[in-house]
């Protein structure tokens, strides 16, 4: 019962969240580009509940507005890298055999390398906007997901009830949409869950690096790379903030994955 | 109606079965019996058509004057699909988890003879009745069913399609003594009523002696004995025959 309470307690944290930040338009105060050079580095106050920046900007609308921004990167390219996870690693598995080697060792290949370094690497080249880090994220994030579908297909496709499916002569498509990835769905459901975690990271980091997202748009990783001067002055609201959104966002992902995993949960568990 | 002849299976060099003779008569109920691993569960899925790709096979399985192991794979997917029906050992097992019964029971008996839903919902209703289910169970999780409701919801399903041969690999061995032999009496419902062909596979002499009429004694890889349950039981000859009936409670 404890752990179900505290699921419950992150998935509301998570959800006022992603509430605040997808309403930002309605919520915030102030336009996040709205600059007002008579008011700069005002801490926290009853007109600004979180202060202002060097450029007058009021944090806190900043702050939902760039929320959005980093949510919808990570859920994009959580979509993107889930897409493409699936579809590799549905192939490699209920094909086997063959294919399934090659397709392995590949995937292997990659993920020797590290996500980030092809990523900094490609929006060097790139110079990519918020939609090509999207892309780029996307893209290079779906190589857990592919094994894991992957081992989850070949546990399921020597369970009784496919090949009772496969005797009466059920389409390979139905068996592979109904019993193979419906039945795969807890430990996907997982597995997206951390990556969402990981993309979110993985565009703060680059934001903060001033490689990700253009300097215009807010988002969490671009607040805080402006905030590393803002810090030296004494102006610690400006970094505090979005730091402790990421961390409360990415904490709660986690955490709910975390409740997930637990084997208990699954219908299917041998 | 399905005669085996000199059926012998080789996966990687290693011999499955060897030579197995035995013939399967229309309208009565035919049991294989042999330990684990003699073979029994190997011999049934050539019979469908069904060995893993690396599987050497050679011999004849006739049924209904053509050889089953010559058949191309769509002849044998219609053969499998139309006319024979296979119910394993474990009904939890059969059933996706995560899909409501009444729409699986619906493939696995409406579907495969082409009836549109409306038609299963009535028929399914009575077999459901006959059988002692409650209607209810098309709405639940095969999950939220006990294994032996699970199981009769399979021989419903065969109850509906009426197949020319139900082959039951080992039916009752996930049940308990109760529901065991209710299921068998099903089967027996199921022989007489639909005159329905029935390969029963099993470890288990009393099941043999309470259903079955023919029987096939394997043992690694060969069949040892054939013969009527009768003669069998009261005059085996093979001495792995005589100890299976000696170590019977």
């Amino acid at each position: 019962m404890k752990s179900r309470k505290a699921l419950l307690f992150w998935c509301s944290l998570l959800g006022l969240i992603v509430f605040l930040t997808v309403f930002s338009n309605m919520l915030a105060p102030f336009s996040p580009n709205e600059m007002n050079m008579d008011d700069v580095y005002s801490a926290p106050s009853s007109d600004h509940w979180l202060g202002t920046d060097h450029l007058g900007r009021d944090v806190l609308s900043r702050l939902l507005e760039g929320g959005k921004v980093t949510l919808a990167v990570a859920s994009g390219s959580v979509i993107l890298s889930l897409i493409i996870g699936i579809v590799y690693g549905g192939i490699s598995g209920y094909f086997g055999g063959l294919t399934d080697t090659v397709m392995m060792r590949l995937l292997e290949a990659l993920i020797t390398i590290p996500a980030l370094i092809i990523i900094l690497s490609f929006q060097a080249i790139i110079q990519g906007g918020m939609w090509g880090m999207t892309l780029l994220i996307g893209l290079t994030g779906w190589l857990v997901t592919a094994r894991i579908v992957r081992s989850e297909f070949i546990r399921l496709k020597e369970e009784e009830f496919v090949k009772m499916a496969n005797m009466f002569g059920t389409p390979v498509w139905k068996i592979l949409w109904g019993h193979l990835l419906q039945n795969s769905i807890p430990a996907i459901f997982v597995v997206t869950l951390f990556n969402f975690a990981g993309a979110i990271f993985m565009e703060v980091s680059l934001s903060f690096l001033g490689i990700g997202i253009p300097p215009a748009i807010p988002s969490w990783g671009n607040m805080l790379y402006y905030a590393q001067n803002d810090i030296l002055i004494g102006a610690w609201w400006i970094a505090l903030f979005p730091g402790i959104m990421i961390f409360l966002t990415i904490l709660s992902i986690n955490f709910i994955g975390e409740a997930w995993k637990n084997p208990k949960r699954r219908r299917v568990n041998d | 109606m399905i005669e085996v002849r000199d059926l012998t299976i080789n996966i990687e060099g290693k011999h499955i079965t060897q030579h197995v003779d035995f013939t399967i008569p229309r309208g009565r109920i035919t049991s294989l019996i042999g330990e684990s691993g003699s073979g029994k569960s190997m011999t049934v899925s050539a019979l469908l058509g069904m060995l893993p790709v690396d599987a050497k096979v050679s011999g004849y399985v006739m049924y209904e004057g053509r050889n089953v192991l010559d058949a191309s794979d769509q002849e044998m997917e219609s053969v499998r699909k139309q006319d024979v029906f296979t119910i394993f050992q474990d009904a939890s097992n059969s059933f996706n988890p995560s899909v409501k019964m009444g729409r699986q029971l619906y493939a696995f008996s409406g579907e495969r003879v082409g009836d549109t839903i409306d038609v299963f919902n009535e028929k399914m209703k009575l077999i459901l009745d006959q059988l002692g289910l409650a209607w209810d169970v098309v709405e639940q999780y095969p999950f939220q069913l006990s294994g032996g409701m699970l199981q009769r919801c399979m021989i419903a399903c065969a109850f509906y399609v009426e197949p020319a041969l139900l082959i039951a690999d080992e039916p009752t061995s996930a049940l308990d003594m109760v529901l065991q032999k209710e299921f068998i009496q099903l089967l027996i419902r199921l022989n007489e009523e639909r005159n329905t062909t029935i390969l029963l596979i099993t470890h288990d002499l009393d099941i043999v002696a309470e259903a079955a009429h023919e029987m096939a004694v394997m043992q690694q890889g060969t069949i040892v004995e054939t013969g009527t349950v009768e003669t069998v039981f009261s005059n085996p000859h093979h001495a792995y025959t005589k100890r299976l009936l000696e170590s019977r409670f």
